[in-house]
């Protein structure tokens, strides 16, 4: 069995660790073998990379170094981080005089990258597991409709990321029906969640985020189910400060798709955190005759 | 309105497989598809919200100053969501073109607030967000390992020697 060196990410490692605990116990039923690991910040894609490339470029190759020290690829819990690490890979594989610059600066920290291991997105090493998934299933769903929402960097851009179509994505729909839950169909799938400009321009990001939110309401979703961090927390926080700023009711929960794993595998709501999501859970889900073990928010 | 010809070398080498922005002819595939245009233009007020097509136009032409001397939404209202390089019909790869103008922009002092704090916060502790106590406490309550925490003298070495410290205000 592969062992993967976790990198479960600053998001989900220190302010949203639940979806951590979802993730680590799923996998342990699945037997996906995972070690840690002294990771720096990946950096973020969308921060970092847009402060100075370089920068980018060195603190990611030294992370890609640390995992080709131990021989072993790297599972991302995050799409930043997979998207960071994945597109790190790719400049340095494309452009030589890039490597040889950053090479040059990791030499000094006594490292070397040399682009030995892969990068893999959990959804894909689960999406290869789907009849251990469909396998492990022992709650019926079938009541609870599910918007996916893969977010941006999962599989954009295409030619780094090499997981799904960029603008139909299906991975996440294959999995969350192999659950037994149902998919509804929307029509702002691949639209941004406007994470990184409501941090610069909040009346352009929630506008933007009404017009994924009205999308979604109008499909009669129960749950959103999102694969990153950063989307995660945009639908978690901010439908309130959009209900506020447009006086409509925004209140649909979201689950991590590890989290709605474990609700299917019959997992202990108390032990993997779903108390901690802002938008509570226990009603949406209770009103189509679903129960969790240990919800009690 | 003048031509900066280093700018526009620049601009041409920093695509891999260089040059392929001067194929760009325009058709507006990118703003028509960008979420952040979507509810920013002004129908009635062409230079009004984000335009990834005219930025494109500006950087092929070698208009730094229009670009980096404007309004900071014209290079910061791009969210990072890639669609725009995978609905162009030339593979312009336009979110590396918008990462270099988004460096030139923080290297002039230009660039959102937040971002230079989160760059100094990743430099401080190798992490975007340090670890608190309370998390700390949350995870343990949650059975978690609790997070390897890297070398943070060694990330900070390796960022001084690219030059990062430079850029930070």
């Amino acid at each position: 069995m592969t062992e993967y060196k976790m990198f479960e990410g600053c998001v989900i490692g220190n302010r949203i660790p639940f979806v951590e605990a979802a993730s680590r116990k799923v996998f342990e039923k699945l037997g996906i073998e995972t070690s840690q690991a002294p990771f720096s910040c990946c950096p973020d894609p969308t921060g970092v990379k847009c402060f100075d490339n370089d920068t980018w470029l060195a603190m990611g190759a030294r992370n890609l170094c640390i995992a080709e020290a131990e021989g072993k690829d790297i599972i991302s819990l995050c799409n930043g981080c997979a998207n960071t690490l994945r597109g790190v890979k790719h400049q340095l594989k494309h452009d030589s005089l890039k490597k040889e610059k950053i090479n040059a600066e990791l030499a000094k920290i006594g490292k070397e990258y040399k682009g030995s291991i892969d990068v893999r997105h959990f959804v894909d090493v689960l999406r290869d597991n789907l009849d251990k998934i469909k396998s492990s299933v022992v709650k019926d769903l079938k009541n609870l409709k599910v918007a996916c929402h893969p977010g941006c960097h999962y599989m954009r851009p295409a030619e780094w990321m090499e997981s799904d179509d960029p603008l139909r994505p299906t991975n996440l729909k294959e999995i969350v029906s192999a659950l037994g839950a149902t998919v509804v169909d929307y029509d702002e799938e691949a639209l941004c969640c406007g994470s990184a400009v409501t941090n610069a321009y909040e009346e352009h990001g929630l506008a933007n985020l009404k017009k994924k939110m009205d999308s979604i309401k109008k499909s009669g979703a129960d749950i959103i189910c999102v694969n990153c961090p950063s989307c995660f927390q945009q639908y978690d926080t901010q439908q309130r400060n959009l209900s506020k700023k447009f006086e409509e009711d925004y209140n649909i929960p979201v689950m991590y798709l590890t989290e709605l794993l474990a609700l299917a595998m019959d997992l202990d709501a108390s032990e993997i955190g779903l108390m901690f999501h802002r938008i509570r859970l226990k009603f949406a889900l209770e009103n189509i005759g679903i129960e969790m073990r240990g919800l009690i928010k | 309105m003048e031509t900066n010809f280093e700018f526009r070398k620049q601009i041409m080498d920093y695509h891999i497989g260089p040059d392929v922005i001067k194929y760009c002819y325009q058709c507006s595939r990118c703003a028509d598809n960008c979420p952040v245009t979507d509810v920013s233009m002004d129908f009635y007020d062409p230079d009004k919200g984000y335009n990834p097509r005219k930025n494109i136009l500006l950087a092929l032409l070698g208009y730094k100053d229009l670009l980096l001397g404007a309004d900071d939404l014209t290079i910061w209202g791009c969210t990072v969501c890639d669609t725009c390089d995978e609905v162009c019909p030339q593979n312009i790869e336009l979110t590396e073109i918008f990462t270099f103008l988004k460096n030139q922009s923080i290297a002039l002092g230009k660039g959102p607030e937040y971002l230079y704090s989160q760059a100094q916060t990743v430099f401080e502790n190798a992490k975007a967000i340090p670890s608190q106590p309370a998390i700390e406490r949350r995870r343990d309550q949650l059975s978690l390992p609790a997070v390897v925490t890297p070398d943070i003298s060694e990330v900070q070495t390796l960022l001084k020697n690219i030059g990062i410290t430079k850029k930070l205000k």
